[in-house]
């Protein structure tokens, strides 16, 4: 079997491209029958000449709107589609290759779809993926109790998986996805529909098998918690291209050209629009937006010259770092 | 102060028209929606011819057998018989039971219940419209089949007049009794078995199996006072059998007794089944 | 073989989750008295009109209904649902489990789905088939036995292999909500032996859907008709289809992965 040297990036993309031919066609009964005889097709390119490498145990967050890209990378890097350019490997196989030794070592979870059988308790289909990964049984039972225990379904897994709750059923799912003990985690919106808790539960379980096992993950997701709770780095897609390939925290100095400084003044009816634009008041606290590079100046003025008591400076939000980012036009 | 006098007949008068847009506007949208599937339409289509050509070759083989003809129809009698048979068959598939089913179990009906008009209306329109696909493919299948089998086909402009009735009435009538039977799903989840009881006898008496004359007497004189028969085999006998004016007069008005009567029992049966849904909470 | 493990607890599975719908049973058995009166009164009605039909006996007719039901029993126990998920699969785009399973998609895909109830029909089909055999003037020879066996066998293959095909084509053309009527409807021909039929359409239930290797052969095999060159050629022609069927597949399984989104 292939051995991958320490240096060698767990996934390794470059130029990857994919593009769909979409079927074009309006409204009417005219446009149906002349659709008979021809049909119009609009080239899209869901993933437009990407390029980026993922080193082992990295757990790296992939950021975009719906239609960005993403679930289209993700699932070329699993092997289900055939790019149409470019090159993708993953642990040194080619994805859509499909090897055997390449789907034994990856695993792909998808936040709507299930797995598992419906109607038989999660243990069941358990057994089926030790048939289907092969996983001799004294690997597989101890790490499946590990499992069931850390994310604390041990009750649950008994009991047909259409009984269990949205966020029972995504545990349980998590929990067939690892046992073949997987070295690359292809996440695909793993959160979605949970409640607030469950995501942070499950997060805090992703966080804690990568840094038990050493796993690469992969993670796509709309939502910003996600990312960051998990996720050093992030990888912004949008329209197919790469937006921003980093840390987390550098997201808002390259995207943001501005911050929020919050003060309370003493006379809480102030005024301070001539300092920036107000955004925010509640109750004392007046929080204004300025220019990165004035923020400075504007601090400084506001202290000698206003009654401050208190005086905070911030990004913005990441949420609306992100908006901005995707609010971007595509660039023609 | 009433202006009454005035504002009723046009009231009336729009709700015609509009009933009339509904139903015109479902039909063209069946017809888009059913024309965009063709590939899905022409397999259903093939295989529903299997059986007419199946019962075709049985009973032609048997006809050769015997010397030309069984109980004194022809082989050709049987090629044309079913050759009709695809198109009266496919008349009868009408918004049935088992779609009632479906309509309650995915919560659709919740949806149905808020338009102003009848789901009954939708239905009969939408279905309506596919038929009219349905025609359209057909033709060419005909011509095929025709090309084949060598049936023997030499009606007379009544009998095509009356035909191309009696395939509307035929849907019309089997759509009040299966929209009826649907009703059942609103009181039990067990309504498969009585649709697929209710589908063998109507297989049995409808003429679909065989053509009348030929089933044992006893079921023929059954199927006098049912409805089966006057929605399968009188419209195709209308075409490729010998029936005189009186005779097709006097099915097509059958036809239109027991669209009565179906349509009738529908409206009791609705009424209650939707007094039983809102009661019962859906 | 592991996908003989992974078929077997599959097996297993559909086994355990269909007898958790008790009522399920209940409906087959239903539908299955159903359909065995239909076909059994069209018989009578046939052999009322007629002594013979093409040189085969009532009950040598029996005979042939009841192994059309009884194949028609296995096809809807294991090929048909799983065909159809296939289809569906393919339609919805959730393939991706199938297909991210380090074990062959072919197998998975083949033997996901059970539906243990339908066997009430192979139950039955037997039953008319001893019926059928017992009214026969002649006995059912040893060899003539191993022949109905390894014809049967040939048969499934090959209706397998049809279903396959008519999956795969889903891969292309999207919508194919019919074909289940497309093949019930078709499959009824083999409720009569397929040399009454005209040449074209003998031809078309032999290769196109392969109904005359699934019925009328093993009846011919039973009732003493079956040369052994057609059951050679039976042979041969199951298991170039199969190897052709597993080609076109693999194409189509390229095709899907390039073409869904």
């Amino acid at each position: 079997m292939r051995d991958e040297h320490v240096s060698e990036p767990a996934v390794r993309v470059a130029s990857l491209l994919k593009v769909f031919d979409v079927p074009e066609r309006e409204a009417g009964l005219v446009a149906a029958t002349k659709g008979l005889l021809r049909r119009k097709t609009r080239e899209v390119r869901a993933v437009d000449e990407i390029s980026f490498a993922i080193e082992p145990g990295e757990v790296v967050g992939f950021l975009g709107p719906n239609g960005a890209g993403k679930t289209t990378t993700l699932k070329m890097l699993s092997g289900l589609l055939y790019p149409t350019g470019g090159e993708a490997r993953v642990l040194g196989f080619v994805p859509s290759k499909r090897q055997r030794g390449f789907l034994s070592r990856i695993t792909l979870v998808m936040g709507n779809r299930n797995q598992l059988q419906w109607d038989l308790p999660a243990l069941d289909s358990y057994e089926l993926n030790r048939a289907i990964y092969r996983i001799p049984r004294e690997q597989f039972t101890p790490l499946r109790d590990e499992l069931i225990e850390l994310l604390e379904i041990g009750d649950l897994v008994r009991k047909p998986v259409r009984q269990l709750s949205l966020g029972e059923r995504m545990k349980a799912e998590i929990v067939g996805a690892l046992l073949h003990r997987p070295q690359v985690l292809f996440l695909d919106e793993p959160t979605i529909g949970l409640d607030v808790t469950m995501q942070k539960r499950i997060r805090a379980f992703v966080a804690d098998y990568n840094a038990r096992f050493g796993a690469t993950v992969l993670l796509t997701s709309h939502y910003m918690a996600d990312v960051e709770a998990l996720c050093k780095r992030v990888v912004v897609v949008h329209h197919g291209r790469i937006l921003y390939d980093g840390p987390l925290a550098g997201l808002a100095d390259q995207f943001a050209a501005y911050k929020t400084i919050g003060v309370a003044v003493g006379n809480g009816n102030a005024d301070l629009s001539r300092y920036g634009e107000v955004i925010h008041r509640e109750g004392d606290w007046i929080t204004l937006r300025v220019s990165k590079a004035e923020t400075s100046s504007i601090t400084a003025r506001l202290l000698s010259e206003e009654e401050v008591l208190d005086l905070n400076v911030e990004d913005p939000p990441i949420e609306d770092v992100i908006e901005l980012v995707f609010a971007q036009e595509r660039p023609e | 102060m009433t202006v009454v006098p005035e504002t009723v007949p046009s009231r009336e008068a729009g709700r015609v028209r509009s009933m009339v847009e509904l139903y015109l506007a479902t039909m063209r949208l069946a017809i888009t929606e059913q024309f965009q599937y063709r590939t899905a339409n022409y397999f259903y289509m093939f295989g529903m011819i299997a059986e007419p050509i199946i019962y075709l070759v049985v009973w032609t083989t048997i006809a050769d057998q015997q010397g030309g003809s069984v109980n004194g129809l022809s082989a050709g009698y049987f090629a044309a018989y079913f050759i009709v048979w695809t198109l009266v068959r496919n008349m009868n598939i009408v918004f049935g039971a088992p779609f009632w089913e479906q309509r309650i179990r995915e919560g659709e009906l919740n949806r149905d219940l808020l338009r102003p008009v009848l789901p009954l209306h939708y239905d009969i329109a939408y279905f309506a419209g596919w038929k009219v696909v349905v025609i359209v493919l057909w033709i060419p299948l005909a011509i095929g089949l025709s090309l084949l089998f060598d049936p023997t086909l030499s009606p007379n402009a009544q009998q095509i007049a009356a035909f191309a009735i009696a395939i509307w009435g035929a849907y019309l009538l089997r759509t009040m009794f299966q929209e009826s039977l649907g009703m059942l799903c609103f009181w039990t989840t067990r309504g498969a078995a009585i649709f697929d009881l209710w589908m063998t006898i109507e297989l049995l008496l409808s003429g679909r199996l065989v053509p009348m004359p030929l089933m044992p007497d006893w079921v023929q004189e059954l199927a006098r006072f049912l409805p089966f028969q006057w929605a399968f085999y009188f419209p195709i006998e209308a075409l490729v059998g010998d029936l005189s004016n009186t005779e097709l007069l006097r099915g097509l008005l059958a036809q239109v007794l027991w669209i009565l009567i179906g349509l009738a029992i529908f409206r009791v049966a609705w009424r209650s089944a939707i007094r039983h849904y809102s009661a019962v909470g859906g | 073989m592991n996908a003989l493990r992974v078929s077997w607890l599959y097996f297993k599975l559909g086994v355990l989750n269909e007898l958790q719908y008790r009522v399920n049973f209940f409906v087959s058995l239903f539908q299955a008295a159903i359909a065995l009166v239909t076909g059994l009164v069209v018989l009578s009605l046939v052999y009322s009109h007629t002594s013979e039909l093409n040189g085969w006996t009532q009950p040598e007719l029996l005979c042939v209904l009841g192994i059309q039901i009884l194949m028609g029993g296995l096809i809807r126990t294991s090929i048909q649902p799983n065909m159809t998920r296939l289809i569906e699969d393919v339609q919805q785009g959730k393939l991706d489990y199938a297909l991210t399973k380090p074990e062959d998609a072919q197998v998975l895909v083949s033997v996901r789905e059970v539906r243990v109830w339908q066997a009430v029909d192979v139950v039955s089909g037997l039953i008319v088939l001893a019926v059928g055999l017992s009214r026969i003037s002649t006995d059912v020879g040893a060899t003539d036995a191993v022949a109905f066996a390894v014809a049967l066998v040939l048969g499934i293959v090959l209706i397998y292999c049809f279903w396959l095909v008519i999956a795969t084509v889903a891969f292309w053309v999207v919508n194919m909500w019919a074909t289940v009527e497309l093949f019930d409807g078709v499959f009824q021909t083999g409720r009569w032996p397929v040399g009454i039929y005209p040449p074209w359409l003998r031809v078309s239930v032999t290769f196109l859907v392969p109904i005359a290797f699934a019925v009328t052969v093993p009846a011919e095999a039973l009732t003493s008709r079956l040369d052994w060159e057609t059951l050679a050629f039976a042979f041969v022609f199951a298991v170039v289809t199969f190897v052709a069927t597993r080609r076109f597949w693999r194409f189509g399984l390229r095709r899907y992965s390039g073409a869904s989104a």
